[in-house]
């Protein structure tokens, strides 16, 4: 059985996908710049994305991606909308009466900061002020974050978001720590997992966001059992990883659950070859990986899969952050002090 | 009603000419998506799904207030119910209009089908609920008399035949706690999660549900964890075991409960049921060559360990430590590591 990534086929994928999505993903449409996202890193995480990729087609992305800034009309009620864009189905940027028509959200604005690193802008035309104004805005009293005004939805993933754009801008005056950190305790279950909110069910997508959201913080002794965390955590390895107990391994939970693992020191602990075993099985034929094998593949999964896949196979691929979904050059280049795995005690 | 698949039952022949053509649009001019010279992860969209976002773009920039851009949100949603914006100015439609809520939640009911797993909809249906139905107004009731009000009976229906079609819809579970907690009706909710684990023992969603109501919502420092209700639990979970034990989910449950809200009883009184279990010649076998009941040894050994002297600690630890070496060798062996950096982590704590 092969237990190498077929990196070609997969490097082919991510540069399709960019090109363009079939019409059944359109229920992606209002988060196309974390799906852009999700191929840029796939690609970095292979080595391929230079060769994939002209510095012509990087900049033309770049346009793209800056293409999607809410810059706001400097007034207070517009300060919570502005960040990046989910994609260009809103707005347009220079005729809305009505300002919920062309918002920003913090998945968008984390995902384009992210793109625009890996395709080596320097962000210099990002605003930087107005994005950590936006996240204050955004901060609920519990701690926990909306994604965008207008809501009910608050959960640790923008939690995440906004940690990551703080850490990528060095400027972490839109989140109260104190705060954030107390709701994440607070989704600290007993079977030693975390979820979205108090009392629900212990879930390792939630756990990735509040673990790498602790880490970035550098608050990972907030945890209030950090050794049962663990151990829910590779107790999720089935020979991929589950999502939840019970539940059958998903591609995706590799990058979720095993990046979890590795901020918790879990790296020696796992069995890599049981992994990578699961995800070559998911692996596709049309290039990508699937959520499960013999599926079709989608970029989520096969980005996640590819980074899941290099946790277990450091020697074979450039080493990515587990809390950034950068490479660990990129974030040494950028001193970007909250990602250091020195900050996360390690 | 949740009805699953559905695309073409709504099929109505006024809507079938392109809104270009339509009269009720004619004063509009659709905005055109600006996707920029050299768009990334460009979505093929279909000519209609094209056109009513043109159109949604110009009466939302225009904040209008009226039915057809109600209706307009509603197309736009279902073909793309992740377009997070449409939600807000949905909603906001339905309070500047004074649309019937109830109206709404069945509009949702019926689109969920399509969308089951997509959070802008469980939210907005939260909302929709709390807009609808003021706890306050409960406040005087009986739990037996507010789970027969028509909001919360609709509510709880629709979110059970989810949960049906789906008895892991993390949204489902987690919108059911809110429906629990927002109007206090915890006795149904316990005797729904004793169904739903009787019709699947491995419904981990279930269990943690159980975990839910028997708190009822208070914090970990509140919640006092009585001798008797433990006996109860303990008893509740070595049940369940026995129908399947090389099921994580209920001795994930005793275990997590006993070592957050009363750790000493893992070994007071939990041991002493799981030993009963492994002498038991019915179960012995069977429960024995699951890691789960050696995991729960090295948990339980180790929470004992701490309780005792110096002198006392060793055989105990060196029973923790021999469970860590069966689950390396026989009974967990894609976890040899973990367990080897478990009884060394005894080791130093000795």
């Amino acid at each position: 059985m092969a237990t190498q990534l077929a990196v070609d086929s997969h490097a082919r994928y991510f540069r399709i996908c960019l090109s363009g999505l079939p019409h059944q993903m359109t229920s992606l449409d209002a988060a196309r710049m974390t799906f852009v996202q999700l191929c840029l890193v796939g690609l970095t995480a292979l080595g391929k994305l230079d060769e994939v990729c002209s510095a012509e087609e990087k900049k033309q992305m770049i346009e793209w991606i800056y293409g999607q800034q809410v810059l706001g009309d400097g007034t207070e009620l517009s300060a919570a909308y502005c960040g990046f864009r989910g994609g260009s189905l809103f707005g347009p940027h220079d005729l809305c009466d009505y300002v919920a028509a062309n918002s920003a959200n913090v998945a968008g604005t984390y995902s384009a900061l992210c793109a625009l690193l890996l395709l080596g802008d320097d962000l210099s035309r990002v605003d930087r002020p107005a994005i950590v104004e936006a996240l204050r805005c955004l901060q609920q009293d519990s701690g926990c974050f909306a994604p965008h005004p207008g809501t009910t939805e608050r959960d640790p993933r923008f939690i995440y978001c906004a940690c990551a754009i703080s850490a990528i801008l060095g400027d972490w005056s839109g989140v109260d720590k104190d705060a954030a950190v107390k709701y994440i305790v607070s989704c600290c279950n007993p079977d030693g997992g975390m979820t979205q909110a108090p009392f629900q069910e212990s879930h390792g997508g939630h756990l990735y966001c509040c673990v790498a959201s602790l880490a970035l913080m550098g608050r990972l002794d907030a945890i209030p059992d950090q050794q049962r965390t663990l151990k829910w955590a590779l107790q999720r390895q089935n020979c991929g990883y589950q999502g939840r107990v019970n539940k059958p391994a998903d591609s995706c939970y590799s990058f979720w659950v095993g990046a979890a693992v590795e901020l918790l020191g879990g790296h020696d602990l796992v069995d890599a070859a049981a992994v990578s075993a699961f995800l070559v099985q998911c692996e596709t034929r049309f290039g990508g990986i699937a959520k499960f094998p013999d599926e079709f593949p989608d970029p989520l999964h096969a980005a996640l899969g590819v980074v899941g896949f290099a946790f277990c196979n450091p020697d074979g691929f450039p080493r990515m952050s587990p809390t950034l979904l950068l490479p660990e050059s990129l974030v040494d280049r950028l001193d970007i002090k909250a990602a250091r795995r020195s900050n996360n005690g390690e | 009603m949740v009805r699953i698949v559905d695309n073409d039952s709504d099929y109505d022949e006024s809507s079938s000419l392109p809104m270009s053509q339509q009269e009720e649009w004619s004063d509009v001019v659709p905005i055109p998506q600006d996707d920029g010279k050299n768009p990334v992860c460009p979505i093929s969209y279909t000519d209609e799904y094209r056109e009513m976002t043109d159109y949604f773009r110009a009466v939302m920039a225009a904040g209008e207030v009226s039915q057809r851009a109600f209706e307009l949100s509603g197309r736009v949603i279902d073909a793309n119910a992740a377009h997070y914006t449409a939600w807000v100015y949905r909603k906001k439609l339905i309070l500047d209009l004074g649309l019937d809520i109830s109206e709404e939640l069945s509009w949702v009911s019926e689109i969920s089908g399509r969308h089951i797993k997509n959070y802008q909809l469980w939210h907005h249906r939260g909302a929709l609920l709390a807009l609808l139905l003021d706890p306050k107004s409960l406040e005087h009731e009986s739990q037996d008399q507010r789970v027969q009000n028509p909001a919360i009976r609709n509510e709880l229906q629709f979110v059970g035949e989810v949960i049906d079609n789906d008895s892991k819809n993390f949204h489902a579970w987690s919108h059911r706690q809110l429906v629990v907690r927002s109007y206090g009706i915890w006795d149904q909710e316990m005797a729904y999660v004793e169904t739903q684990i009787n019709q699947d023992v491995r419904n981990n969603s279930a269990w943690n549900q159980r975990y839910f109501v028997l708190t009822a919502n208070q914090s970990a420092d509140e919640f006092v964890l009585s001798e008797e209700v433990a006996d109860r639990e303990i008893g509740y979970a070595v049940e369940k075991i026995k129908l399947a034990p090389n099921n994580e989910s209920p001795w994930s449950y005793v275990i997590g409960l006993l070592a957050r809200h009363a750790p000493a009883m893992l070994y007071e009184r939990l041991l002493p049921k799981i030993n009963e279990l492994a002498a038991d010649k019915d179960y012995a076998i069977a429960v024995t060559s699951t890691p789960f009941y050696w995991s729960a040894l090295v948990d339980i050994y180790e929470e004992q360990a701490k309780a005792l002297s110096v002198d006392e600690r060793g055989g105990v630890e060196a029973f923790a430590e021999e469970a860590c070496d069966s689950l390396a060798e026989k009974y967990d062996p894609i976890r040899a590591k973990y367990w080897e950096y478990r009884k060394q982590a005894l080791r130093t704590a000795n």
